[in-house]
């Protein structure tokens, strides 16, 4: 694994020797100004962390049309929670985890309800920075939720985690020193989709698309018009906006041109893509057209499982990897919950972690070095083989799975989607002067 | 030519066919309003009530979360159909109408506007995070039936002008619109609907001509249950069902229906939910991104320029 290669750190040698109880962690992570008060380094945001306890922030969706996923995160958050303190998963397997705590001290968590608004989010997360004194948030299921939360971290100086974020602006004009984000993007959608769609479908062909009117759908349709166009050749006849939240796409879906588009893109997400989706195949627009729905999830999938027979699209992990660490991850998170996890989920628990383990090898909570310790990391150990943790624009370069529906004769209760394509990084991935990273002005660590 | 005549077509078909649910709830909430001067803000919670029963008699649903999936139950629903739920929807709705109006309403049919705006709403989010507690937060899939009456209805047809339509809307306007008729009958043609006329038009007038009209309110109240729980019914068979809809999808669309129509008014209700219907989708096919400034700039020019609204009387709410 990546972090086995990496130089041989404190904790190693600790850990190696057998000599680190959870005392002696604490004290040694007290001497080198680990959370103590007693710290090198001067206050910055919430650091120093008093006491035994360290507080995660963890803000989620717990009303509204996502509260369902909100709830899988909060399950991968409070497994992390209980890994990071009791041992198990990929902690057990993570040589910068103990099993003890982080630095010693006891992982406590809040959680908070973003309803999918950013300035509930906000609120929320100002509460938990505020209030309850966490050390870093992690949380969203949209991409104007993230944008907003990391700009709040930015300013206080607390770290944030993205989870679910697509939207290209998260890590492009909108990225913020303080926030990471692992989750792949609409641009790296568009590069793992259009190869797909060319061989799956051919070249020159006229594409329709609607997308949902708001960041992330805007930034999405952006992308598939740029891939396709380039890629493939295709053309696009037009592009409409639906607002965020319609339930009845008909008057959307009687106006795509049958005699001219050869394929329909839905840039939609969740409950959007739940209703949009079947009402095009009600409307026999599959029998005209191909259909693709670029971005996959487990609710839209769970919601429209008759209709996505076929239908392409990307997601962020699979249960259905047969890597080591996926496999770790499925099996704890299976005797917890007693079924599979969704890709939410482990989001976020790879985020807490990450988290952890940079703090870890940082030696300190002192965010600014956390960061440092964040960009620029490599591993391999969170389910999608060899990932980076870009310095330029905290978007983490890691492969693109390409899904493709079952017809629901093929279904189970956890796999209702196949893995056709884990497209590399090297090809879904871009430089830091190109795509959204060019974009990309992160801020200042707040300790120069 | 062609191509402007088939646009109108398709337009005006989709307009009809969302019309119809907006004119279902329209009429139940004004002849609440119009009765008993009664403002129901849990009227969606009624399309809510409606959506799930017609989830719970069309077929079994599988569950993942919620009180009743920890407490063991795993799925809930039997495989009733589509007919079934047609039947039994309005008659949970109007069950569901007679205890709201016993319990909720009638206390507070002569407490202030604001008193019955907060306790409609508050009975509308306990009423949707109880759905959410219980069955879970998921969102189900539409329930359409596949055929009705042996008759495949999955399978889109053509028609003249607009060409492919998906039959199954075709058949819930036709749902819709027979209900609809029955409803105005009922209220135009019968003596019980003589008596809610009247006392739209001033209910202070009929008690004082001796008839008992709070007899009524009960049955008026269920009744509008009744229209909404079936308009759930019809939304759930095109929308996918989740604990939100009532508030997102019926609640704002209802009570746009009646400024429109005009409080009080059925017929006044049947015109607003088609004219909002066919506005809503006549800008949707063609300049989309205006659709709802327009919808919502249509409705505020009526408030301004006939706050009575289309079939309203200006007694209402006095």
């Amino acid at each position: 694994m990546a972090e086995d290669t990496s130089v041989l750190s404190r904790r190693d040698v600790l850990k190696t020797s057998g000599a680190a109880g959870a005392a002696g962690l604490a004290g040694l992570a007290g001497c080198t100004g680990g959370g103590g008060g007693d710290s090198e380094y001067s206050s910055l945001g919430n650091y120093p962390v008093e006491g035994d306890e360290v507080v995660f922030g963890f803000n989620v969706p717990q009303s509204g049309s996502y509260s369902q996923e909100g709830a899988d995160e909060l399950r991968g958050y409070n497994l992390a929670v209980d890994h990071l303190n009791n041992g198990g998963g990929w902690v057990d397997d993570w040589s910068d985890l103990s099993g003890d705590g982080v630095l010693g001290k006891t992982v406590a968590s809040v959680d908070g309800d973003t309803a999918t608004d950013p300035d509930q989010a906000r609120q929320s997360a100002q509460r938990m920075i505020n209030r309850d004194d966490a050390i870093m948030i992690s949380g969203g299921s949209s991409t104007s939720v993230a944008i907003a939360v990391q700009e709040l971290c930015q300013e206080e100086r607390v770290q944030f985690q993205c989870c679910i974020t697509h939207g290209n602006g998260t890590t492009a004009s909108e990225c913020v020193r303080y926030s990471t984000r692992e989750m792949f993007n609409a641009y790296m959608t568009g590069a793992a989709l259009a190869p797909v769609l060319e061989e799956e479908y051919g070249s020159d062909l006229n594409f329709y698309q609607l997308y949902a009117d708001y960041s992330w759908g805007q930034s999405q349709q952006r992308s598939m018009n740029q891939f396709l166009t380039e890629g493939p050749g295709w053309t696009q006849v037009e592009s409409v906006g639906t607002p965020l939240g319609t339930s009845d796409y008909s008057s959307y879906l009687s106006d795509v041109p049958r005699d001219e588009a050869d394929v329909l893109i839905l840039n939609h997400y969740g409950l959007d893509a739940a209703n949009s989706l079947p009402q095009a195949i009600e409307a026999g627009l599959d029998q005209d057209m191909e259909i693709v729905v670029p971005l996959y999830n487990r609710l839209m999938a769970e919601a429209a499982s008759d209709s996505i027979g076929d239908i392409f699209g990307t997601a962020d992990w699979s249960w259905q990897l047969e890597n080591g660490p996926t496999q770790t991850f499925v099996e704890a998170y299976r005797e917890e919950h007693d079924r599979a996890p969704s890709y939410a989920a482990r989001i976020a628990y790879t985020q807490t972690l990450q988290y952890a383990a940079a703090a870890e090898r940082a030696e300190t909570f002192y965010p600014p070095e956390v960061i440092r310790q964040l960009e620029g990391h490599e591993f391999d150990n969170a389910g999608l083989d060899a990932e980076t943790m870009r310095e330029c624009d905290h978007q983490a370069q890691r492969d693109v799975l390409v899904m493709r529906g079952l017809p629901p004769e093929e279904q189970t209760e956890d796999r209702l989607l196949e893995v056709l394509n884990q497209t590399s990084r090297d090809d879904a991935g871009y430089a830091c002067d190109a795509g959204p990273a060019a974009d990309c002005q992160l801020g200042d660590y707040g300790d120069e | 030519m062609m191509i402007l005549q088939s646009q109108i077509a398709s337009i005006l078909l989709n307009g009809l066919q969302q019309g119809a649910i907006y004119a279902l709830l329209g009429i139940g909430l004004t002849i609440i309003l119009g009765t008993m001067e009664f403002l129901n803000l849990a009227h969606g919670a009624l399309y809510l009530v409606g959506a799930y029963t017609g989830l719970i008699v069309f077929q079994e649903t599988a569950l993942t979360n919620g009180l009743l999936y920890n407490s063991g139950i795993t799925s809930i629903g039997f495989e009733g159909g589509f007919l079934a739920a047609i039947v039994l929807v309005p008659i949970v709705g109007f069950a569901v109408g007679l205890l709201m109006e016993r319990f909720v309403a009638e206390p507070f049919y002569d407490r202030p506007e604001t008193d019955q705006l907060l306790v409609t709403f508050g009975l509308a989010l306990i009423l949707e995070e109880t759905v959410k507690n219980v069955i879970g937060g998921n969102t189900f899939q539409s329930i359409a039936p596949s055929t009705v009456f042996g008759v495949n209805v999955s399978q889109p047809v053509s028609l003249p002008l607009v060409g492919l339509f998906p039959s199954w809307r075709l058949i819930i306007i036709g749902f819709a619109f027979a209900v609809i008729g029955l409803t105005y009958l009922a209220i135009e043609r019968t003596d019980f609907g003589l008596v809610v006329q009247a006392g739209t038009r001033d209910s202070e007038m009929v008690r004082l001509l001796g008839i008992k009209i709070n007899r009524s309110y009960s049955l008026v109240f269920a009744l509008g249950a009744a229209l909404a729980a079936f308009a759930g019914l019809i939304g759930a068979s095109i929308q996918t069902v989740s604990p939100q809809i009532g508030t997102t999808q019926a609640l704002v669309p209802a009570f746009l229906t009646i400024v429109v129509g005009g409080a009080g008014s059925v017929r006044g209700a049947i015109a607003g939910g088609l004219v909002l219907g066919v506005i809503l989708s006549a800008m949707t096919q063609t300049y989309s991104q205006w659709a709802q400034i327009v919808l919502y700039l249509f409705v505020a020019l009526m408030l301004i320029f006939r706050p009575e609204g289309l079939f309203g009387t200006a007694e209402v709410g006095e």
